[in-house]
């Protein structure tokens, strides 16, 4: 099948410019001024963006054991609907991804949905209990290209250097949650004013810090690769920027609520449980120095940590509900209202945070920019367009989000993934 | 009468001054009936009021209920141990099956901090907090001034001192956000590890020194030690504890002449005060009791006879 889009403005990591894309198949062929050929079909883009299909190194699609709040169609959907091609899902599932047979079935099941690519992250440890490692090898055989115990630190030290030690073997990419649970304990939100306030349990912003700085030194110590997921205050970006100035084997991402809201905005929210999230909601300083390391490159990249939850279990007092919200359909919008809008970052640093850099922190060299030759997975967004959050128009199963009502701008059109139109109207 | 406009009582900090002096007003009025030999009247007939205890207690929940009866209410008593909670059923299914019962006003006393507002979302009935996690202890911290007041002209400026477990006390932080309200000044003395994070920026004095912390104070409020804080290093040893933060004779004469101690019960003695105190606080503890009562009633009089939403 050929698709030609016709006078789309192509925003690249580093050009934007108009032109046509001629798509053959899985790949993009032909990018130019007024491509002429003869194509199954024409989708006109004048006014309209191409940008490369966006990736996200982090989401959590519940399966298996939880398919009532997510399973892999309805995620790959979400997924499709939200512009990403490509997502990693997190092993925090149950059973765990932390055996070959699961992360194989993952996979397969995911290329008979056949909507968005999904590749399974492996579990660090088994049950990810943080006492045994997982079989990084067979892991990989299967197409694990990271590990992670997300949802828990490895507490263990002497555990995690090994796992940092032994994924090199591999090539796999160790992402860590950063979260010192001693510090933490059972806190509802970030240790502030308002939790003195009103008596929540609170989690110290240094219960990440304190983790960011021990996985970095073990990282350094032993020249492996390191990436920290959801990074969520201005502590760690401080000592993170420090770091990477001399060395260059660790990475990191933020999620966009990390530079949105505030533990205000729970206040505010009168301790709605859909503003729950681990690690939590920061501060004014904690935003303005996220939105600094997205723009100065210390945060590589914008993942959406998509944490469904079941309507039962979200309606609980904030007290004894469970952690995170949905993102995979918001988060393109959330990035371009509060980042491009807000005159944060422009266009190209956009796609470098959410497509570029993702690619090549996971060594996806086939994708992450619009470019003949490569995968042709890509998105056509209306800038001019704002749309409401509205819960009936959410295609994941779980509707949580602290973001119902709001009013986005930057809108996904067309999304195609390896030549295939997964979502857009035809 | 002035018009009271609030349906729920979840918290002291959306309280204004003005409606505490409407609920002291009208309890004034209400203690007096307690002394009369008719000590009912029919305020809420035909009313149904719900104590919805999550968590155990019988003095809050009893003041609560003979406070309902007292104003002709039909008072259902459903606690946690008598529940379908161990069962499993959900707090909020809890609430949905007594909504067929149509009742007029839950009185809820819950584990959760600031869970009520949530809660209030799955009934039509008026909420009235009886202690929400950590959060507040609305009637405890309006009894307290209360009782005060019968002593106090002018809570203006008055120092009232807070000593004890301020990071899990939901009556320390009722009572701040009450006293504050009146414009007293507030002292918190503890250990550092049982203040909360940034207390200070409340308004509040954070002293780690009883000794240095009672000079000059008019009101004392001793709170209940927890035995398991000690368990999880709060502080290493009770007798540490009781050497740093008990209140004494010898202490006490650091205060104020007049100086009033209160605490919300049940007390430890020996613990937070020493026992040679008893005959000094028996009588102030007797008046709270009498006075819970009657901030009890008024509370649920002015929530039970508002008129509903049109």
């Amino acid at each position: 099948m050929k698709i030609l889009i016709k006078k789309a403005t192509i925003v690249n990591p580093d050009s934007i410019w108009e032109a046509d894309i001629l798509i053959q198949n899985s790949k993009i062929i032909r990018i130019d001024k007024d491509i002429k050929d003869k194509v199954e079909l024409v989708i006109e883009a004048k006014e309209k963006f191409a940008l490369p299909g966006l990736i996200d190194m982090h989401t959590h699609l519940r399966t298996p054991g939880r398919e009532d709040e997510e399973d892999l169609l309805s995620g790959s959907l979400a997924a499709a609907k939200g512009g990403f091609t490509t997502i990693l899902c997190m092993p925090n599932t149950n059973p765990c991804i932390d055996n070959e047979g699961i992360a194989k079935w993952i996979r397969e099941e995911a290329q008979r949905i056949d909507i968005v690519d999904i590749w399974p992250v492996g579990a660090i440890t088994k049950g990810r209990e943080g006492e045994g490692l997982t079989e990084f090898g067979a892991l990989k055989k299967v197409g694990c290209f990271a590990i992670s115990d997300d949802g828990s630190t490895v507490e263990n030290s002497s555990l995690f250097k090994r796992a940092l030690q032994y994924a090199k073997m591999f090539d796999l990419l160790t992402i860590s949650h950063c979260e010192d649970k001693s510090l933490s304990l059972d806190g509802l939100m970030r240790e502030s004013l308002i939790s003195s306030k009103y008596g929540f349990n609170p989690i110290p912003d240094i219960s990440e810090t304190i983790r960011v700085f021990r996985d970095i030194e073990l990282a350094k110590y032993l020249n492996a690769r390191l990436h920290l997921a959801h990074i969520s205050s201005a502590k760690s970006i401080e000592i993170i920027k420090k770091e990477k100035e001399k060395f260059s084997l660790l990475t990191c991402e933020t999620a966009p609520h990390y530079f949105i809201l505030t533990v205000d905005d729970i206040e505010k929210s009168k301790f709605d449980s859909n503003f729950k999230v681990n690690p939590p909601l920061g501060e004014k300083k904690d935003i303005e120095a996220i939105k600094k390391g997205l723009k100065e490159g210390v945060i590589d990249c914008i993942a959406t940590d998509h944490a469904p939850h079941s309507v039962a279990e979200k309606e609980l007092p904030f007290e004894n509900a469970p952690f995170g919200f949905i993102g995979l359909e918001l988060a393109f919008s959330l990035a371009y209202t509060y980042l491009v809008r807000a005159k944060i970052l422009d266009l190209k640093e956009l796609v470098q945070k959410l497509s570029t850099n993702p690619a090549k922190i996971l060594g996806l060299y086939d994708r992450g920019k619009i470019q003949e030759g490569l995968t042709a997975d890509l998105i056509i967004v209306d800038l001019e367009k704002t749309w409401q959050v509205k819960e009936d128009t959410i295609v994941s199963k779980s509707k949580n989000t602290p973001f119902l009502g709001s009013n986005l701008a930057g809108s996904v059109e067309y999304t195609i993934h390896r030549g295939k139109i997964v979502h857009g109207k035809l | 009468m002035e018009i009271w406009a609030k349906k729920h009582i979840l918290a002291i900090k959306e309280l204004s001054r003005q409606e505490i002096e409407i609920i002291f007003n009208l309890a004034k009025s209400f203690k007096e009936i307690a002394q009369r030999e008719v000590k009912k009247t029919p305020a809420l007939r035909g009313k149904t009021v719900i104590n919805l205890f999550f968590e155990s207690s019988t003095r809050t929940r009893t003041s609560f209920e003979l406070a309902a009866k007292r104003l002709s209410a039909d008072v259902l008593n459903f606690s946690t141990s008598s529940s379908s909670l161990t069962k499993g059923e959900s707090i909020i299914d809890t609430i949905k099956n007594l909504e067929s019962y149509y009742p007029d006003i839950l009185i809820i006393r819950i584990g959760y901090s600031a869970s009520l507002e949530v809660l209030s979302r799955y009934t039509q009935a008026s909420i009235i907090n009886a202690g929400d996690g950590k959060n507040e202890h609305p009637t405890q911290a309006l009894l307290d001034i209360f009782t005060v007041r019968e002593f106090k002209d002018d809570l203006k400026n008055l120092n009232v001192l807070i000593v004890g477990d301020i990071l899990h006390s939901r009556v320390a932080r009722s009572n701040i956000f009450g006293f504050q309200k009146f414009s007293s000044k507030i002292r918190v003395c503890a250990p550092p590890t049982l203040i909360p994070y940034e207390f200070e920026k409340m308004g509040v004095e954070v002293f780690y020194n009883l000794d240095k912390a009672i000079e000059d104070v008019d009101v004392i409020i001793m709170l209940r030690i927890q035995q398991e804080r000690q368990k999880l290093s709060f502080f290493p040893t009770l007798r540490e504890y009781v050497d740093n933060f008990s209140l004494t004779q010898q202490r006490l004469k650091k205060a104020n002449k007049e100086c009033l101690v209160m605490h919300p019960g049940p007390i430890n003695w020996d613990i937070e005060i020493s026992s040679s105190l008893k005959d000094k606080l028996h009588p102030l503890i007797l008046k709270q009791v009498e006075n819970g009562l009657a901030i009890r009633m008024a509370v649920l009089y002015l929530i039970g006879t508002k008129k509903k939403d049109l």
